[in-house]
């Protein structure tokens, strides 16, 4: 058998393959396939672009027999398969799908290469053909030495934060991954936004992107890692983005106001879902200028990765809900001093304006806004995350929502801004707001 | 034994197909499983009609115990950086002997297929390693084209060319 490296090797898209059918009257025909997939140890898929005379014979005679070359070591070996089945939708079919976008753009086929399906065969029979090959280079980083090293660290992380940030951290560490950023899900509007960034000028926290939209969207909507190594518009987060607000109004506009960090001219792309309960909770990107930067060992140790900071990231939110009220009598805060800021509320959207400054929106925007207004008429700068989570005027979209991840982003974008407005752990679920001037609250859409 | 019908490749078409192109042949086994090889360059004939492709005999024992049990054979060249496709088949396929020339013809698909490689990126010793092969284990399939299909990618892919259809050999001819 084949060692399964060597066949997902080939199976990226840098050599066609080429597959060999027959005709009930025994006629051969010989064909190039643009992309496969490994399934299992049993199953691959192929791409599926054209009616032609591939598809004809094998709706007639299931046998397949496919050539691979490996892209490195020039080592050749033949695939002997039987179909079974076309899938047109699903996990394998919009993994392929992206992929071959990118080889499309990349061979200059962008408008003749259209995934139809993805073309499950069981794997019958594999053979190495006999022929010189050259010596496999060594990779650079190993993936799975990287993994445990980048694992150590999570279980210390005593936050949610410290969580995401003892992840990005070790990626650039040890997988020298270099960009990289985390999208959590909002299950309620079917978005993502960015709570933590490496690697880019600015951080985008609190940018935001439509589920299925780009790489990062399509491995949410399908909850599986998506790799492009070439990349092209049809999955570019920027393009789709940009054309959601040239449709929207106001509330949209407000988005492009923190835009999306990522490359401008990215050559390799990587999004992993970080599983939840039901749906996840968001999702891991990573890219590269590099065109073919990340490989299948990659994909399978961010997979690992992921799964267990959404194993951390759940244990933090099940704490939470056990976690102390806030403590009362506490000794207020002295009022500080210094002229008052104009703080706005758009009900319409929950987004805040610190002065003229656009800060936040949706529930971590309301979150803001209900800690600002108990702290302007009750002096509260002590709150803790499970009072929040029962409180009506935070109006959460429902019991499983992530609130641990939308005060990450609050805590965030307060910090990056410098507002007069911060917040402050002060313990396992719990925080004070610390405010640096006199505030004017102003519940803008107040009666529409 | 029934004469299959001649189908003259026009010289364009004729160097294409001897060009640094890739080149893959299939047949089929008696219980329809299908076989492959890569090939190492072809020699075409204009005169006889035929058509001989080149083989590391290691690589392509299935192929050739299928394509001379059955005479099938398939043959697609395809120019990576334009993605041209031809494919053509034949039903009369057969071992034939290296002639003179041939090695000459194999060395010389080499270098302009590692050539072609080259320009996309690929290392030439990449190239060369996969069409590597010793002389003496070369082995040749030769058969005379009764199809020809345009396969380039595209909703066109599969279609028939016309070819000029040339009369059958006269009997007793080679």
């Amino acid at each position: 058998m084949i060692p399964v490296r060597a066949l997902r090797d080939c199976l990226d898209g840098v050599i066609p393959g080429v597959v060999s059918t027959c005709a009930p009257d025994g006629t051969p025909n010989v064909a190039y396939m643009s992309q496969g997939q490994y399934l299992d140890d049993r199953h691959l898929a192929l791409s599926y672009q054209f009616f032609n005379r591939t598809h004809q014979n094998l709706l007639a005679n299931p046998r397949v027999t496919l050539g691979l070359i490996h892209p490195q070591t020039a080592q050749q070996y033949r695939v002997h398969l039987t179909y079974q089945r076309t899938e047109s939708e699903g996990p394998i079919f919009e993994s392929m799908k992206a992929k071959l976008a990118g080889i499309a753009s990349h061979t200059g086929m962008s408008g003749v290469f259209r995934l139809l399906g993805s073309d499950i065969y069981r794997i019958e029979r594999a053979e190495v053909v006999p022929g010189s090959t050259l010596p496999a280079p060594l990779p650079a980083v190993d993936p799975l030495l990287a993994l445990r090293t980048c694992m150590e660290r999570l279980p210390l992380s005593p936050d949610a934060e410290s969580l995401l940030d003892a992840m990005l951290d070790g990626l650039q560490a040890h997988f020298a991954i270099e960009q990289a950023l985390v999208m959590m899900l909002d299950p309620g509007r079917d978005r993502l936004y960015t709570v933590a960034s490496r690697g880019y000028p600015t951080s985008g926290v609190g940018s935001e992107l439509q589920v299925g939209d780009g790489v990062i969207g399509v491995a949410a909507r399908e909850r599986v890692p998506i790799r492009i190594s070439h990349v092209t518009s049809e999955y570019a987060y920027g393009l789709a983005m940009r054309e959601g607000a040239e449709r929207q109004g106001l509330g949209d506009r407000l988005e492009t106001e923190i835009p999306f960090p990522g490359l401008a001219a990215p050559g390799s792309q990587l999004a992993v879902p970080i599983p939840g309960a039901r749906e996840p909770l968001g999702v891991l990107f990573v890219e590269s200028p590099t065109e073919m930067r990340f490989t299948h060992a990659d994909e399978d140790a961010l997979v690992a990765l992921a799964t267990q900071v959404g194993g951390l990231f759940r244990l933090f939110l099940a704490e939470l809900e056990l976690a102390d009220e806030a403590q009362s009598g506490v000794p207020r805060d002295p009022p500080p001093a210094g002229p008052p800021l104009r703080v706005r509320h758009y009900a319409a959207n929950d987004s805040i304006f610190l002065g003229d400054d656009y800060l936040i929106k949706g529930v971590a925007g309301n979150i803001l806004w209900t800690l600002l207004q108990d702290y302007q008429a009750l002096g509260r700068t002590q709150f803790s995350n499970r009072e929040l989570r029962a409180d009506p005027r935070v109006r959460l979209p429902d019991q499983s929502d992530n609130l641990e991840a939308r005060l990450v982003l609050l805590h965030r974008r307060l910090a990056e801004r410098q507002a007069c407005v911060q917040l402050e752990k002060t313990g396992r679920g719990r925080f004070r707001l610390l405010v640096g001037r006199p505030l004017e609250l102003e519940d803008m859409d107040l009666g529409t | 034994m029934p004469a299959h019908p001649t189908l003259q490749l026009d010289p364009d078409l004729a160097r294409f197909i001897a060009g640094g192109v890739s080149i893959n042949a299939g047949s089929a086994s008696a219980t329809g499983v299908p076989s492959l090889c890569r090939a190492f360059g072809c020699r075409v004939e204009p005169d006889a009609g035929r058509i001989t492709v080149f083989f590391a005999a290691p690589q392509a024992a299935d192929l050739v115990r299928d394509a001379t049990r059955s005479g099938a054979l398939a043959v697609v060249f395809s120019e990576p950086p334009t993605h041209r496709t031809v494919q053509i088949k034949g039903r009369d396929a057969r071992l034939a002997p290296l002639g003179e020339g041939d090695l000459a013809c194999v060395n010389a698909y080499r270098a302009a297929f590692a050539q072609c490689l080259v320009f996309l990126g690929f290392t030439e010793v990449m190239v060369r390693t996969l069409l590597d092969c010793p002389d003496e284990a070369l082995v040749a399939l030769t058969f005379t084209p009764s199809a020809l299909f345009n396969s380039t990618p595209g909703a066109q892919a599969g279609t028939p060319l016309i070819p000029a259809l040339m009369p059958p050999p006269a009997a007793g001819a080679p």
